[in-house]
């Protein structure tokens, strides 16, 4: 018999990743202010790269 | 654009001993929920003094409104005291100055709804509970809103099932 595998997501009912969420919790704020910033500037120097597009 | 806008800007407001508290996108961040945003929103409290310490912090950000900023509008007393949003574009990025928000909530009647965080670099900041964030985007009720209330109502749940969990 084929083995089921293990879910390793967990979505709330309306479709919001938990685990997205409990990863974000496990920082603090100054370390999710810094992710933020991180983030904008990995999107703005994209941007940037493909500003003719 | 100089590196760490967003806490440049906060840095600036906190060392000008401006009275705010962050709201918006960024206090969802702040609060623990992953989301993006690009801007700071803050309501400023209206109070003379207040308003006379903040205009010289925006002098030094270069403040201006992003409407028509080729005209290089500056934010005044009268604006500031005023209810109404200021948008405006400064040195580090976008920052939204909020007369009220919501139904007309000023920074005096956020502040009991608000906690203080560290940002970093030991400066402290004021910033919207994660339920009175939850509250005014259900009384908004715009698009933009109601986008990210499944995102909030979550990470609400998620941090009362954590502060519920013992300490090792």
């Amino acid at each position: 018999m084929a083995e089921v595998a293990e879910p390793l997501t967990d979505y709330s009912e309306d479709g919001v990743d938990l685990t997205l969420i409990r990863w974000f919790l496990s920082f603090t704020p100054a370390e999710r202010l810094q992710f933020l910033q991180d983030q904008i500037d990995d999107i703005v120097a994209i941007r940037e790269r493909n500003a003719s597009r | 654009m100089p590196a760490g806008r967003l806490l440049g800007t906060l840095r600036a407001l906190s060392a000008g001993n401006v009275e705010f508290i962050v709201v918006g996108g960024l206090a969802a961040v702040l609060n623990g929920a992953p989301v993006n945003t690009y801007d700071v929103d803050v309501v400023h409290s209206r109070d003379a003094a207040n308003i006379a310490r903040l205009l010289p912090v925006l002098q030094d950000l270069d403040a201006i409104y992003r409407i028509q900023p080729e005209r290089r509008l500056r934010p005044t007393e009268s604006y500031l005291v005023s209810p109404g949003h200021q948008n405006l574009k400064t040195h580090f990025g976008a920052l939204d100055l909020l007369g009220t928000i919501g139904r007309n909530l000023s920074y005096e009647d956020l502040l009991p709804h608000s906690v203080e965080m560290d940002v970093g670099e030991g400066i402290r900041i004021r910033v919207l509970d994660l339920e009175t964030l939850i509250a005014i985007k259900e009384e908004l009720g715009g698009e933009k809103d109601r986008a990210m209330l499944p995102i909030l109502r979550r990470t609400l749940e998620e941090k009362r099932k954590l502060s519920q969990t013992p300490q090792q």
